[in-house]
């Protein structure tokens, strides 16, 4: 099932140890782009430097020269222009830092994105299968970019990091004495960040729960809308909706509340209670001796630099267990360890006659349970054989065997007499086309859903193939032909339309041998006659395996093997099988008693 | 500032949060006056060794006072303004879903679920950035700016102040240009997500595709190119969004300057003191957010308007379905009299209905087949009341059914389309969707008739099994089955299964039709159908072509006639002989 999209993802906790290993492998994606964040540690740095040394400018410029009032006009324009030489430098400084540490972090995210998805690939069916396609999607765009966010989260962190220990070692410069009296506040800071931390996870948690629970609950009413209207169910809706919205909206407040009494509010406190002791302490010696002006000001501008990135970095920290579940989640995938079936090519193998053969072939998904038992047929080059029985009686997991997109335990597979392992996956993807129930159409348009992303395949081989199974007629109707688009999913081509695409697809190839998944669901007539009328040609000098439920399908068919159970329970032509008065006998006339009442 | 006019009735109905946030930022901004200047009279007091211990204590005093008056005026306006946001996006929420409720097919044809949903989060985010930010930065630029302006004038010096503030005015353009690309190219970047977003989904999905025609490889480099094109995008971005901070440095550096040089000579010249230079340069910093606020002022109102106009056009959209609230209140029953002689469809040429006219009495079945488009699906619309527009009258217990309060028709009627929706809960709630005060009882009697509940308890969790978008996926026939029991429920009057039964097999279907008519003596139904079998025992059918009746009469009578029906049920049946017994 599906991770609840509002549901706490992170609810669970994770150990220290485990945030370790997690931080620990994330940083491996980074270690490509290591000059990126190399550079940006350097730049921040000499930033938070650069920020000491503007204020201990100005204190000297008070001290030195204002002071005494031995200031000409020279030595202000002196100042001035190192002032605004180490302005020009900072800002150059911040853009570097800036879109080093994001371009970094960038380039991360993408590497993620692209490792993952060609794992994906590298994954067996079993995987998918399995695996919800919403969660793997959710894994593969949103978990990256929350994991990436990390980043920037570590990016803030630093320059925090390199502020506070700069603008402390600024003041112990300036005078020790007073620097440790400030000292007295961090406690109370660390108390107060850890507060927060604790508390606004929780708030912050909530809030974002409870914004995914109305969002679902909004794109399901509208989708929904016409169920809701016919059975009168506006208010209920209605009324259940305002609820969440309430609900949110509390939560909402209690993260406005929570900010502003333990954010930035509170570290403006901190600065300004930093700032009275300062002034104390300079005030006290000041009823004795001289303090420099420069020196107080210099001092008072680093103790803001010291405060102000907090409020900051306190904000940003809520993201960090979502970036570590994010990331231990995105791990999870590439851990997995469910491969495609492996394959031992001969090099010279090559497909040319088309002809299938199982041997005592034994199946089982999850190795206990098989689903396949002793099966075993052969279907000469150019024959049909068609696979009937009921759901479950393991149709589905012949073709997924022969299609190796799972590894059977026992028996043989042989093509053309050769083992189906021992061809290369390319030519065995080559000379085995594989039609299923539901045509899958891809954004592009009609051409390159012919073609696929196969460069070899001409325009004139495309054109070919679509009038081979006829669907150059409609193809040709359409506004721009070939390049017509077509969007998402395809849902503007009717179904007929978009199945005849789908052959003309897998004709374009030339396969040998050609495995039908057929479509079980009712379609108006016309769009049978279609269907029908593209698959005869289709099948012509092939061998076709076929999970049958057309008539014509069936009663065409050089064999039937009727299955149950995992087992070949008869196999023969259509008149052999009514002949033998056996299962497929009665199952027909079990239908066909129904079907009468 | 079109946009603030626009929420004045907000405003005015929230008058009391506004005010206190107003007079929490202004208590804030003039408190904040207070400690620059002192410690600039420290300095000097220090200074110059004219700093006596009561004086110093008053001063400490002072700061410590003002620093914790302001974390109290900071809280009250912070919590009065972002709290008034999110009221008002709260409010404007659920405006905006009581009227998608109310809204009619026209609606829905006009407006996509993603645009719909677009706008009730997008947009409102935007419209609540409005009575928050902009707020915050219209009284910002106004309160704080000025405060801070007059208080560098007045208490230090005119002349400097002017100096020094002549860049400032390059911070708005700044904020405002920068503000309006950044957010530009953020559009792109999320569009360029999106793409990347809907490559990667049809990868999954279509995974079985890509694995049989061997296209791994090409996959994943169509997705590593979209890859390189995403992260083109994104360095845009980050370039602009890197230009920022060392915009800032950059204008306010030559504040610096001329405070330096003019500042320095005024002092040199005992114009103004050493530590009024120390407080102005704290107020120089003060005025920086201020000016940048103006310039992000002009972004947030001209995208909350957009947004607010939009949200707007929305609600102003009226539903072509009128219901007759004072109309009749008795629950439809008896004879469904059919009469439309012309129904188009509004902004659709292509499909409608002419001359439509049947009676169904009570307890009888009518049967609707044709081809697909051939107006099946219509004739139920207009029983369902979606379109009011047609020419003709539909009767249904002896009332026009325009005439009924819709509180009272609807109800009456139990509709199961082809492709019902399915809630995200468990299974038990969906079939009592339409009563949410079912019993369990009720429910399994509902689920038994329409053959689910042996399905039912072959699942996981039984009744609670969980479906919907993140629930388990049922099958096609199931799904179907699950509609038809939340219809039953409801015991209606009229049970109207447009293709419902579509996915289901033979058999099943066969069962379901016969608990139809055992339990729903004397109550209407009306099937519609691509299998014949479906509708072969109606007392009535109908053949449908084009939007007009082709065909009409009992199976027998149709089967008689040699024509479409009898063609086309034979031709089912063929199939059926072999197709049906070995699925």
């Amino acid at each position: 099932m599906a991770d609840k999209p509002y549901e706490s993802a992170w609810a669970h906790s994770m150990t220290t140890k485990e945030q370790v290993t997690v931080i620990g492998r994330l940083f491996k994606f980074a270690a490509p782009y290591k000059w990126f964040f190399i550079v940006s540690v350097i730049l921040s740095a000499t930033i938070s430097a650069v920020n000491v040394f503007l204020p201990w400018l100005l204190q000297m410029y008070m001290d030195r020269y204002l002071r005494t009032s031995n200031a000409t006009l020279a030595i202000m324009w002196m100042f001035a222009g190192l002032y605004f030489l180490g302005m020009v430098t900072r800002a150059i400084m911040q853009f570097w830092q800036n879109y080093t540490s994001t371009m970094g972090a960038e380039y991360m995210l993408e590497n993620v994105r692209r490792k993952l998805f060609s794992q994906l690939h590298k994954k067996g069916m079993r995987y998918f299968d399995q695996t919800p396609g919403g969660s793997i999607l959710s894994r593969l765009m949103n978990d990256t970019m929350t994991f990436s966010n990390f980043w920037a989260l570590l990016n803030t962190l630093m320059l925090a990091t390199f502020a506070v220990i700069s603008s402390f070692i600024a003041m112990a410069a300036t005078d020790m004495t007073v620097a440790l009296w400030t000292l007295i506040l961090v406690p109370f800071l660390a108390l107060t960040i850890w507060y927060y931390q604790h508390y606004s996870s929780k708030v912050y948690r909530r809030m974002r729960e409870r914004l995914s629970e109305l969002n679902t609950k909004l794109a399901e009413a509208i989708t929904g809308i016409s169920v809701i209207q016919e059975f009168r169910q506006e208010k209920r809706t209605a009324t259940n909706f305002e609820k969440t919205n309430e609900a949110y909206y509390d939560t909402r407040k209690a993260m406005i509340r929570t900010n502003s009494l333990l954010l930035s509010p509170i570290i403006n406190l901190f600065y300004a209670l930093g700032t009275v002791i300062v002034l104390s302490i300079f005030g006290i010696r000041g009823l004795h001796e001289v303090v420099a002006a420069g020196v107080i000001y210099a001092f008072i501008t680093y103790l803001n630099n010291f405060y102000s990135p907090m409020s900051n970095m306190m904000d940003s920290l809520s993201d960090f267990q979502n970036g570590m579940v994010a990331g231990s989640r995105v791990l999870k995938v590439v851990d997995d360890q469910t491969l495609a079936p492996a394959q031992h090519p001969v090099a010279d193998a090559k497909i040319t006659q088309g002809k299938v053969e199982f041997r005592h072939v034994t199946f089982a998904y999850d190795q206990e349970h098989p689903v396949l038992k002793d099966v075993s047929f052969v279907a000469e080059p150019g024959q049909t054989v068609a696979l009937v029985g009921q759901t479950g009686s393991g149709k589905t997991s012949t073709i997924n065997v022969l299609m190796r997109f799972y590894e059977f335990q026992s028996g043989e597979v042989l093509i053309d007499g050769r083992d189906i392992r021992e061809y290369p996956a390319e030519e065995l993807r080559s000379k085995m086309g594989l039609v299923l129930q539901e045509p899958q159409l891809f954004y592009g348009d009609i051409q390159t859903n012919i073609r696929m992303f196969n460069p070899a395949i001409s325009d004139d081989q495309v054109q070919q193939a679509a009038h081979f199974v006829q669907a150059d007629e409609f193809i040709e109707r359409l506004p721009q032909g070939y390049a017509t688009p077509v969007l998402e999913r395809g849902t503007e081509y009717s179904a007929g339309q978009r199945q005849l695409i789908t052959f003309a697809r897998t004709v374009v190839t030339d396969p040998k041998i050609l495995i039908l998944d057929e479509a079980t669901a009712n379609v108006d007539t016309e769009t049978e006659t279609m269907i029908q009328n593209g698959l005869d040609r289709i099948q012509e000098n092939r061998t076709t395996i076929a999970i049958a439920h057309r008539l014509s399908t069936i009663q065409n068919a050089d064999l039937i093997l009727v299955l149950n159970q995992g087992k070949i329970v008869e196999r023969g032509t259509n008149d052999e099988l009514m002949a033998q008065h056996g299962y497929y006998y009665d199952m027909i006339q079990l239908q066909n008693a129904a079907h009468a009442e | 500032m079109s946009i603030f006019r626009k929420l004045s009735w907000y405003f005015r109905l929230e008058w009391r949060r506004y005010l206190t946030g107003i007079i929490g930022l202004l208590l804030t901004a003039l408190i904040a006056i207070i400690p620059p200047r002192i410690i600039g009279n420290m300095v000097d007091g220090i200074h110059g060794q004219s700093m006596t211990g009561r004086l110093l204590l008053i001063d400490l005093g002072l700061i410590t006072l003002a620093a914790l008056a302001q974390y109290g005026t900071r809280y009250i306006w912070r919590n009065a303004i972002w709290g008034g946001a999110a009221h008002l996006e709260q409010l404007l929420r659920n405006r905006l879903f009581n009227h998608f409720m109310r809204m009619d097919r026209v609606f829905y044809q006009k407006y996509r679920t993603g645009d719909l949903m677009a706008h009730a989060t997008n947009d409102l985010e935007a419209v609540q950035r409005v009575a928050g930010g902009g707020i915050l930065q219209f009284a910002d630029a106004i309160i704080t700016g000025g405060t801070t302006l007059i208080a560098m004038m007045t208490l230090i010096d005119w002349r400097l102040t002017l100096l020094a503030i002549i860049p400032f005015p390059f911070l708005a353009v700044i904020s405002w240009y920068l503000g309006q690309k950044i957010h530009r190219a953020f559009g792109e970047s999320q569009a360029a997500f999106s793409r990347l977003n809907n490559k990667a989904q049809e990868s999954i999905s279509g995974i079985k595709v890509i694995k049989a025609l061997g296209q791994d490889d090409a996959d994943v480099a169509d997705f590593d190119s979209q890859v390189d094109r995403t992260i083109d995008i994104n360095r845009r971005v980050n370039r602009l969004d890197s230009l920022f901070d060392p915009s800032i440095t950059l204008v306010i550096s030559i504040s610096y300057v001329a405070t330096i040089v003019l500042g320095g000579l005024f002092v040199v010249h005992n114009v103004i003191t050493i530590g009024n230079l120390v407080s102005f340069i704290s107020y120089l910093a003060m005025m920086v957010w201020p000016m940048f606020a103006v310039g992000m002022l002009f972004n947030t109102m001209e995208r909350g308007n957009a947004s607010y106009d939009r949200v707007m056009e929305l609600l102003e959209q009226k539903t072509h379905i009128i219901d007759q609230t004072d109309g009749i209140t008795e629950r439809p029953q008896g004879t469904l009299d059919y009469h439309v002689s012309q129904f188009d469809y509004p902004d659709d040429a292509g499909a409608s209905l002419k001359r439509i006219d049947f009676t169904l009495p009570a307890g009888h079945t009518l049967g609707i087949v044709g081809r697909v488009g051939a107006g099946k699906s219509t004739i139920m619309k207009l029983i369902l009341r979606e379109f009011d527009n047609y020419n003709g009258e539909i009767i249904f217990g002896g009332h026009n059914i325009k005439d009924y309060a819709l509180d009272s028709y609807l109800p009456a009627i139990g509709y199961v389309p082809q492709e019902s929706f399915l809630f995200s809960t468990n299974i038990f709630e969906n079939i009592r969707f339409a009563r949410p005060e079912a019993t369990k009882e009720e429910v399994e009697a509902a689920a038994a008739k329409s053959d689910l509940a042996g399905q039912i308890d072959n699942l996981p969790a039984g009744y609670d099994t969980q479906v919907g978008e993140e629930g388990i996926s049922l099958s096609g026939g199931q799904r179907q089955r699950l509609a038809i029991a939340r219809a039953l429920l409801i015991n209606p009057e009229l049970l109207i299964l447009d293709d419902a039964l579509s996915a289901v097999d033979a058999e099943t279907e066969a069962e379901i039709l016969a608990n139809l008519k055992a339990e729903r003596a004397n109550k209407t139904t009306i099937i519609s159908a691509h299998r014949l079998s479906s509708v072969m025992n109606a007392d009535e059918i109908i053949v449908l072509d084009d939007g007009h009746v082709i065909e009409r009469g009992t199976h027998d009578e149709l089967m008689a006639t040699h024509g479409w029906y009898q063609r086309m049920f034979n031709q089912q049946q063929l199939e059926t002989q072999v197709k049906g017994g070995v699925q």
